[in-house]
């Protein structure tokens, strides 16, 4: 039986009034590459903040690897990378001084630490930055140091918030062919972009939540077979989460009105 | 197609109205903003006591005024143009904070003219505290005046007129400048440093005029004289020029005023120019060249001992951090400065000889001073993480290994501090006795030990995000300020009772064993106190993340 890498259960978060998350139900087996979509404010940086331990749940479980989160927060958290919405860097350290304090915090040893770092800025072409601060890099190259810290100490899930933002074409062919062999690896990927086209490219498997309600999960092949393709052309992923998501008859009629753009 | 034709542009005025409303909602809406009670209370504060410095100083300046035409003293209208100009161009340093608050050149995203661009930027000079109570003291220096003799009206409304100018122009020239030199990180940070010591170096003023005074005054008499061409200077005596009366002197004030705002609008007009072609005054990172990395021996990045990796870890963390701020790095020398001020003004030797102070006083009153300054930071000890403190939260790390991360670098940090002050002061002031010398020690131990846990608990429950490299807003939250300064005072009471106890019972070494007694307690509650430390982290955990990472 395959392992279940990612579960929750009647997951909720409120803030105050609002529900952002509310009871979802996720499933993510390991090994998956998964896609996590939705539009803005559906609730996905809080899910993943709730799945990583930056934010606590107000109702629900998790279990990540079958360690309940909140009782085994140090163990799961020893086995999860993340790359969170605001990268979550230590701004005034150089990027190898950062790696080391990452390695060092997640608990591997001294050299080991030195090589991974050193491969990884190596790889991730911010070697030659020894001496430049973080907070001197720009967008793109904060984006690939952050997710080298997510990576250093081999996670079996990774988390991915947005990774591909800001990275230039070159370095993202070479993280998505970095990311795909991890996933061989049997290295869970969750995943949440805006760029479907990536999401499409990379993920087996989706969840699109929408207002805080998880509204579908499935293998990209399920999502097409459900999402009302009777006729049974090959529909894009864009085109399955707008069946999905809709776009509201009001957002049209507003569209209607911009005479003076349009 | 868009109807841009249709579109009005705003004249100068309508522009100028449009900002000094965007600037009056920014405001606003920063007030709107405050969740502390403390900051909104600061802020009233600081706006009342502006308020009546302005009030009680312009009617320093009308009675200036007046007494000077009354008596005929011109000359000495020199001074008070003087302290406008010194106001006017110091003070917008200091407000300025180190930091941009509203980014005068975003405007240029819309459509403006230069000469627009120009006057919008001169008509911002004139919208800060500096600008405002300058005016209203030149005003109530000419009603001052007025009221002694009307006559002199015209000449002093000219001149007052030109100086405003003059000074706008200078501020903001001064201010675009500094806004290039200070977008850059680095020299941000140098200009801070070399800020924070001249500050310093101003508490040597005192006792070197003491020392240097009969022999400096009349240097600076001779002097004087040669600063007619300054601002102030040329002001005031063109005034003076009025009672001799000496027509061409007044003329050749006024044309030497004309000339320096001639000469700055130039050099203002030019600097605009330069932000209105798009000038790139920010750190850039240069172009990537991909080249491998060479292969060397890693730096001694981490502390050998006995400490668990990430405490280890956040220690050199917290090193690397104190490196690179250059406001905490250079405060480093300001308590053993501090130590050679105090014992220059009190101790033997001083000129306050009859009230000199003796060392068996000075040590427990220098270590109690500076315990007061280098603990402050511990009170809010996450103030620097930035976004960085979702490492803490995503690691697999319990939180009381960060904490005791951060108390033990900052107590290395104010045991190396101490030991050189005192050493400093052993050297100034003489040596106190051992008896006195290990109460001190022992007392100094006690307080800062006794207060980490509280600290501990005010850095996770009322965290302040601070910005390395400014100076405004960098401040403890109000909640994290009065619990420090209780906890301060309730140690230091302490301190001082076994202080005076062992002074009353005629036994030297009872604030030595008490000290040490409490010491113990002390470390017994603060690593009883460093679980409880990870529960409360936590449940403070959303606030932290968003305090700091905002």
């Amino acid at each position: 039986m395959t392992e279940i890498a990612i579960a929750t259960e009647k997951l909720t978060r409120h803030f105050g009034a609002l529900t952002a998350v509310d009871a979802i139900d996720l499933r993510v087996q390991a090994g998956q590459f998964f896609g996590f979509l939705g539009p803005n404010g559906a609730g996905k940086s809080t899910t993943i903040k709730m799945l990583t331990g930056l934010l606590a749940p107000t109702s629900g479980r998790m279990e990540l690897l079958g360690l309940d989160f909140q009782r085994h927060s140090t163990e799961v958290k020893r086995q999860i990378g993340v790359v969170p919405e605001g990268m979550g860097l230590f701004e005034r350290l150089t990027g190898i001084e950062y790696l080391r304090f990452v390695g060092r915090m997640y608990g591997l040893d001294r050299p080991i630490t030195e090589k991974r770092a050193e491969e990884l800025l190596d790889f991730m072409q911010l070697a030659d930055r020894e001496k430049t601060q973080i907070a001197d890099y720009s967008h793109g190259m904060q984006k690939k140091l952050a997710l080298a810290a997510a990576v250093i100490h081999g996670p079996r899930i990774l988390f991915l918030d947005e990774p591909f933002e800001g990275v230039d074409a070159l370095a993202a062919g070479a993280l998505k062919s970095l990311l795909g062999r991890m996933t061989e690896r049997g290295v869970t990927i969750f995943l949440t972009s805006h760029v479907l086209e990536i999401v499409e490219r990379l993920c087996s498997h989706v969840a699109i939540i929408h207002k805080g309600r998880l509204v579908a999960q499935g293998s990209l092949e399920e999502l097409r077979s459900g999402a009302g393709n009777q006729a049974g052309e090959h529909q894009s992923l864009e085109q399955i989460f707008l069946s999905i998501v809709g776009q509201s008859g009001a957002e049209q009629a507003s569209l209607e009105e911009l005479t003076w753009l349009t | 197609m868009a109807d841009v034709a249709a579109a009005r542009l705003p004249g100068v005025l309508e522009q100028i109205a449009l900002v000094a409303g965007l600037r009056w909602r920014i405001f606003k809406n920063s007030v709107r903003r405050k969740h502390n009670l403390w900051d909104l209370i600061a802020m009233i504060w600081v706006a009342f006591f502006s308020g009546c410095l302005v009030i009680c100083v312009a009617v320093l300046f009308c009675a200036g005024g007046y007494e000077f035409v009354a008596k005929n003293s011109l000359t000495w209208f020199a001074l008070l143009y003087w302290v406008i100009f010194l106001w006017w161009q110091i003070l917008p340093v200091f407000i300025a904070g180190f930091g941009s608050n509203f980014e005068f050149a975003t405007l240029l995203r819309f459509p403006l003219s230069l000469r627009t661009f120009y006057l919008l930027g001169l008509g911002y000079g004139f919208s800060d505290l500096a600008a405002i109570s300058s005016i209203c003291w030149i005003i109530a220096m000419i009603a001052g005046a007025a009221s002694a003799r009307a006559s002199i009206v015209p000449v002093l409304l000219v001149v007052s007129l030109l100086f405003v100018l003059l000074n706008v122009t200078l501020e903001r020239l001064a201010g675009s400048w500094l806004e290039k030199l200070l977008a850059k990180r680095k020299s941000r940070e140098i200009f801070l440093g070399l800020f924070i010591l001249s500050m310093v170096s101003l508490n040597f003023l005192n006792p070197a005029i003491r020392k240097l005074g009969p022999g400096a005054k009349p240097a600076i008499l001779h002097y004087l004289p040669y600063l007619w061409w300054t601002p102030g200077s040329l002001a005031g005596k063109t005034i003076s020029a009025i009672s001799i009366p000496d027509a061409h002197g007044q003329l050749l004030g006024i044309g030497g005023l004309l000339a320096w705002v001639a000469v700055l609008s130039v050099l203002l007009w030019r600097r605009f120019a330069a932000q209105y072609s798009g000038e790139e005054i920010s750190d850039s990172p240069r172009p990537v060249t991909l080249r491998k990395r060479e292969k060397k021996q890693a730096v001694a990045d981490e502390i050998p001992g006995l400490l668990a990796p990430q405490v280890a870890a956040v220690i050199v963390k917290e090193f690397r951090y104190l490196t690179r701020n250059g406001f905490a790095f250079i405060s480093l020398i300001i308590p053993p400065a501090m130590v050679v001020f105090f014992s220059l003004q009190f101790g033997p030797g001083s000129p306050l000889k009859e009230h000199s102070i003796k060392p068996a006083m000075f040590f427990p009153g220098i270590m109690a001073y500076l315990l007061l300054i280098l603990v402050s930071p511990a009170y809010n000890s996450f103030a620097f993480e930035g976004k960085g403190i979702q490492t803490y939260f995503m690691a697999p790390v319990r939180f009381r290994d960060v904490l005791l991360g951060k108390n033990l670098f900052l107590l290395a940090l104010i045991v190396m501090e101490l030991t050189l002050a005192l050493g400093v002061l052993t050297f100034r002031v003489g040596w106190p006795g051992t008896p006195m010398f290990l109460a001190t020690i022992t007392a100094g131990a006690f307080a800062l030990i006794g207060q980490l846990a509280i600290a501990n608990w005010s850095s996770l429950s009322f965290p302040k995000k601070m910005e390395i490299g400014k100076m405004k807003g960098q401040r403890n939250s109000g909640v994290a300020v009065w619990t420090a300064f209780g906890v301060q005072i309730l140690v230091g009471g302490i301190c001082t009772v076994i202080l005076l106890a062992g002074r009353w019972t005629g036994n030297p070494w009872l604030p030595p064993i008490a000290f040490t007694a409490l010491t113990a307690a002390a470390v017994g509650g603060y690593v009883s106190s460093l679980s409880a430390m990870d529960r409360l982290a936590e449940a403070k955990k959303e606030l932290l993340i968003e305090t700091l990472s905002k």
